[in-house]
């Protein structure tokens, strides 16, 4: 999964459904813990495209 | 810094709680993490007549944009269905006017109000919530607390730090995106609505009117092949006016959580999932539940009595308002997941010419024997 910070609203939209609970969002700056299990859920989620799935050799 | 009750979120929801917890003789602090009430907005600002009704405040004309007295339905086919029920009008607010102007009342009333400030972690001695840990001004503070109200939103930390939710199933989350719009060809006192697959899958259009040329033109989409953004710009492609803000968001529309209490918290708003499943509308229900989140926790400081039992009240009285309402809403919202752009096309047809014959497509009368009520209470609300 990659996140790219520019496009972000911040709504906090993929915090919710991250089931690991490792978005945090903090004002107008957004970060992403360790631990990601690529689950997507925040792909789907983003309603500016913000993460995106990562290529294969990236995960 | 010890408090009775601490409010966490800043914006509608935990206003209202601090507000009615403040008019109690406790001791009320709210926090947000943002440096500013009320941004950035993630509504489209429109609210029934009920919600200044249930807050008892006669509506501060300053924040009203504009007057709704009723709405169309756009069919994916282009019919349109005009209505002007009674149970649709109400106002577009300027949203984060409201937010600021309900935190500002909470602060009159008694609240004290930190800003920047994010909770990271509840204090839990023996299963009972005690208080807060803020991170603030670069410090991570403790924050002693009887009693903690999460209205922290769609993204509630403080109902996972509680341990009554696990964060969104994504088909329970709607995505939206919205642009305030000017030099628009609209109705003031119309709302407008557009269905279809290809506009807003799995959601919808709306263009809330802001004024004689000014709206918020937004969708909601789930199971899009693209972001919501996409769906927006392309439905703006074929509008004439200019945009002058982006508003994006994640609305809870799965109903509200199992259990929205515990010992020494309770939970209110968006983190409860108090969101009407089919409109995506939380400011109305906000205003029931919310209420009722900060006058229990004010009682139950008074009465000492901060166990879950005491707090259980909070859901009973919830469900007692709107429980019925949501129910009935989650099950109109499984039905309309279902229903294809043909069917939709049907419906609008049906609400236009009050001809069954419209509705013959076989889905539509298997789902109509489901719920057999359903046409006649659209007819209704409509
Ligand atoms: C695009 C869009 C359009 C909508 N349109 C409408 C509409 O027209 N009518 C309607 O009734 N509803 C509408 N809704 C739904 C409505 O906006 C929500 O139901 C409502 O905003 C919920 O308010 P809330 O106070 O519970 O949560 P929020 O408004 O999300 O506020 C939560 C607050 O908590 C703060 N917070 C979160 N975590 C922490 C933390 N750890 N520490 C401190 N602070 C924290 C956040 O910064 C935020 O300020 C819309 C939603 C969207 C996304
Ligand atoms: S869902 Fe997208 S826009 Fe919203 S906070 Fe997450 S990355 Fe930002
Ligand atoms: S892919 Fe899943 S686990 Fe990873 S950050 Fe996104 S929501 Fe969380």
């Amino acid at each position: 999964m990659i996140f790219q910070a520019d496009l972000c609203g911040y709504c906090g939209a993929c915090a919710s459904v991250c089931p690991l609970g490792i978005i945090e969002l903090n004002g107008y700056k957004i970060e992403v813990l360790e631990g990601c299990n690529n689950c997507k859920n925040c792909i789907h989620i983003c309603p500016l495209g913000a993460f995106q799935e990562a290529k294969k050799d990236e995960i | 810094m010890k408090y009775d009750v601490v409010v966490v979120g800043g914006r509608i929801s935990g206003s209202i709680a601090s507000l009615y917890a403040s008019k109690q003789d406790v001791n009320v602090l709210m926090i947000e993490k943002n440096q500013e009430i009320g941004t950035p907005v993630q509504c489209a600002g429109g609210v029934t007549r009920s919600f200044f009704e249930t807050l008892q405040m006669k509506p501060p004309q300053k924040l009203i944009c504009s007057e709704i007295e009723g709405a169309i339905l756009h069919a994916p086919d282009g019919e349109k269905f005009l209505t002007k029920n009674s149970l649709l009008q109400g106002y577009i607010l300027e949203r984060k006017m409201l937010d600021k102007a309900l935190a500002i009342k909470s602060a009159e009333a008694g609240t004290d109000i930190m800003l920047k400030a994010q909770v990271k972690d509840l204090i839990i001695e023996k299963g009972q919530v005690k208080g807060v840990i803020v991170r603030h001004q670069g410090k991570l503070l403790e924050i002693p607390s009887k009693i903690v109200i999460g209205a922290d939103g769609v993204e509630s930390q403080v109902a996972r730090m509680a341990g009554l939710h696990n964060g969104h199933n994504p088909q329970d989350l709607i995505s939206c995106a919205q642009y305030e719009m000017v030099g628009l060809d609209i109705d003031p006192e119309i709302l407008e609505f557009y269905f279809g697959f290809n506009k807003a899958p799995g959601g919808y259009v709306w263009i809330f009117p802001k004024g004689e040329n000014r709206a918020n033109v937004g969708l909601g989409v789930r199971y899009g092949a693209n972001s919501a953004i996409y769906y927006l710009n392309k439905f703006i492609s074929h509008l004439k006016g200019k945009i002058v803000e982006l508003n994006v968001g994640g609305v809870p529309i799965g109903g509200p959580l199992k259990k929205t209490y515990s010992h020494g918290v309770l939970l209110t708003g968006d983190a409860a999932g108090h969101v009407d499943p089919v409109t995506g509308g939380g400011m109305h229900l906000s205003a029931v539940c919310s209420s009722l989140a900060g006058k229990i926790a004010a009682e139950a400081v008074i009465n000492e009595n901060l166990s879950s039992s005491y707090l259980s009240r909070y859901e009973k009285e919830w469900k007692k308002r709107i429980g019925k309402n949501l129910q009935r809403s989650l099950k109109y919202r499984a039905l309309f997941d279902n229903m294809d752009d043909e069917e939709l096309n049907s419906l609008i047809k049906f609400l236009n010419t009050n001809d069954f014959k419209s509705l013959s497509t076989l889905s539509i009368l298997k789902l109509a024997r489901e719920y057999p009520k359903l046409f006649l209470v659209l007819k209704n609300i409509l």
